[in-house]
């Protein structure tokens, strides 16, 4: 299939899941954004579920304490915290919480399909006048796993040396580092773009195949989905 | 005849902003076809002359520029990198470093985008690329899920579909095998365009080049037939001539430091690196580990210095292992130089002062590590590994990018630290290095690959 229809059925499941209040629906747009995810090589998967799916899991579990909604039965109430206030916990602020973290769960996973599963290079070309947005995005996209054998890399430099990383703060000293180290790359990129005519005028493009019905399908579908998460869910 | 100039270095000095000259007053040309070998010392400038002939200098770097580089007849100095592409095509040393789509045959139609090809001749052009650099099934795969050594091929192939005249390759092979650096220079030999291609691994070089240059602190210090620059090496430069092959004296093993018997090993769900593997490594001896790209070496290294544990087999270790990796100067985690070394030894200046004086950095001890050069980036990781004296210094293929000086340091540092009583066991493609005994890893991934 073609990457534009299947970004914009991706784009409209996230949208469809913060346009819907029904936590049934948003469970749906998880689970099969997450077997769709399932499709690909499972080293490379891991990191964005992991991703995803904890940071889902971190708003059902923190959001609960961190805001009063006012309503519902209350279950617990504990100290006050300064700036935070007082600590509870109501029925209606779980609810609402899961409805948070399944939201963020399907943006999340549908941003791991675009980034494990289209051809980015076709989404570009295709983007027309957003070119050197597009590019940027998937410029980005393609440098995650790069990202995460840098940080791999130090952190076993480290070990390497008899020096054991504990914590998150240990870890944490590994962040100027990689960010440095991504800071050389891009701009080595930078310049093997230059010396390779990016930016040059004139441009052409390689021929692409047309759309199929699939492909019409699948947008079809996206708007489908929106007006059913607007008016109908 | 004499045969059409497609390049012209007139009185060439650059320096990079804040740096000190990077080549001081080159002059050359180059003729259409011809092959020549890029030689000199690591931080010599041969980098930096393979970029003042792709318009990259001063246009992307700035700094100080005088004289005149002309390509195809264009001043590199009132014509853009961008424009020269086409005429010129580069391929750098880290192929991560200059992909930058998703899928391989998408990579290497960029650059006939942004030229202009006519959209019909594209993907013919792809193909014949590919197929010319023997890549022509990687097409539709993920760039993500290539070797460095497929990388590296198709960065050659997105070069070569440019149909350059003159083609730059920065040590496009450090990171290949010997297989792979014999195939990539066969297709450099067959690209018909002039090459300009600057290596450490001379001799494949000289098979291959028409011409030697060689560079040593910016300066030109050669510029002749392969015949005469064989001799002037030979004379001048030995270690350039050929490459060194070290022997090791006689060793009298002690102790094991790691014993590994029969391990397996596969990262997470992934397939079988390797299985049925044994290895000891003893006090006083240097042991290689030898084999192709993606055979294993690595991961084994890895498991010896306890950075990794097998999911098969046992292995027993005493003592205490430091790991040097591939590309250290790349994970460097210190503001300060003499930070990085003092990370291993709790923070003790005193001992990391004295390891950066032993491997020549005494001059950069409040330095940037980023700021040092590649060569000394290399030297610092070595540094960072060696100061804390440990039993068993693993190292990870040391002599990528090294050039013969400081490989022939290496060799004799190794020899110093097993015959002090150290264990030291080395990933390497360099057959060249001294090792009282060789292990080879083999690329069969679910047969036994080596038994001590």
């Amino acid at each position: 299939m073609s990457p534009g229809p299947v970004a914009a059925l991706l784009a409209a499941a996230a949208a469809a899941a913060f346009l819907t209040d029904r936590i049934w629906a948003v469970a749906v747009i998880v689970g099969v954004l997450l077997l769709v995810c399932l499709r690909a090589p499972a080293d490379r998967r891991w990191p964005y579920l992991v991703g995803a799916l904890v940071s889902g899991a971190g708003v059902i579990v923190l959001s609960p304490f961190l805001w009063s909604s006012g309503a519902g039965r209350l279950l617990w109430e504990g100290p006050t915290i300064p700036v935070l206030g007082t600590l509870d916990l109501s029925t209606d602020e779980i609810a609402a919480a899961v409805l948070s973290g399944a939201r963020l769960t399907a943006v999340a996973l549908a941003f791991s399909v675009y980034a494990l599963l289209l051809d980015h290079d076709r989404l570009v070309a295709s983007a027309g006048f957003a070119r050197r947005s597009a590019l940027a995005v998937a410029l980005a996209t393609r440098l995650v796993p790069t990202l995460e054998r840098d940080a791999a890399g130090l952190a076993e430099s480290v070990r390497g040396r008899g020096v054991e990383l504990s914590g998150a703060r240990g870890y944490a000293t590994l962040l100027s580092p990689l960010v440095a180290g991504s800071l050389e790359r891009a701009s080595s990129l930078a310049e093997a773009m230059e010396a390779r005519g990016y930016g040059r005028p004139g441009a052409t493009r390689a021929p692409r195949p047309p759309w199929t019905w699939r492909d019409r399908l699948a947008l079809a579908a996206a708007g489908v989905l929106v007006l059913l998460a607007v008016f109908v869910l | 005849m004499r045969s059409e100039t497609i390049a012209r270095v007139e009185a060439l000095s650059y320096a990079y902003p804040d740096g000190p000259a990077a080549v001081r007053d080159v002059t050359f040309e180059l003729s259409a076809g011809e092959i020549v070998a890029l030689l000199g010392p690591s931080g010599s400038g041969k980098s930096s002359l393979l970029r003042a002939l792709a318009g990259l200098v001063p246009h992307f770097h700035g700094g100080r520029f005088s004289g005149r580089v002309l390509v195809g007849g264009n001043d590199t100095r009132t014509t853009s990198p961008a424009q020269l592409a086409g005429t010129v095509a580069s391929v750098f040393q880290d192929p991560e470093d200059q992909v930058v789509m998703t899928v391989v045959g998408n990579e290497v139609a960029f650059g006939l985008e942004n030229l202009g090809a006519d959209p019909a001749t594209i993907w013919p052009r792809v193909e014949g690329a590919l197929a010319a650099v023997g890549a022509g099934t990687l097409r539709e795969r993920r760039t993500v899920e290539l070797s460095g050594g497929e990388l590296q091929r198709v960065c050659l192939a997105a070069a070569l579909a440019l149909e350059p005249r003159l083609l730059l390759l920065d040590e496009p092979t450090s990171q290949l095998d010997r297989a792979g650096a014999d195939a990539f220079l066969a297709g450099v030999a067959a690209a018909g365009c002039a090459v300009v291609l600057s290596e450490q691994r001379v001799e494949r070089v000289l098979d291959v080049a028409d011409r030697v240059l060689y560079l040593e602190e910016g300066r030109l210090l050669f510029d002749g037939s392969v015949a005469e620059g064989r001799e002037w090496l030979a004379s001048r430069r030995p270690r350039y001539a050929a490459q060194e092959v070290f022997d090791a004296p006689v060793a009298r093993p002690g102790e094991p430091l790691v014993e590994i018997e029969e391990v397996s090993f596969a990262y997470g769900s992934g397939p079988v690196v390797f299985d049925g593997v044994s290895l000891a490594v003893r006090r006083g001896e240097v042991v290689a580990l030898e084999g192709p790209n993606g055979a294993g070496k690595s991961t084994l290294a890895k498991l010896a210095a306890g950075l990794l544990e097998p999911v098969s087999g046992t292995v027993l270790r005493s003592g205490r292992a430091t790991y040097l990796s591939q590309d250290p100067g790349r994970y460097l985690v210190r503001e300060t130089a003499i930070e990085e070394v003092a990370l291993a030894v709790g923070g003790d200046q005193v001992r990391a002062q004295a390891a950066l004086e032993r491997f020549g950095l005494g001059f950069a001890v409040c330095r940037h590590p980023r700021d040092l050069s590649s060569g000394e980036r290399e030297r610092l990781g070595l540094a960072a590994v060696a100061v804390s004296q440990p039993d068993l210094l693993v190292l990870d293929e040391p002599t990528r990018g090294v050039d013969p000086d400081r490989r022939a340091e290496l060799a004799a540092w190794m020899l110093a630290e097993a015959q002090s009583g150290k264990g030291v066991l080395v990933a390497t493609h360099d057959a060249g290095l001294p090792a009282h005994r060789r292990v080879r890893v083999g690329a069969a991934r679910r047969e036994p690959v080596g038994a001590l």
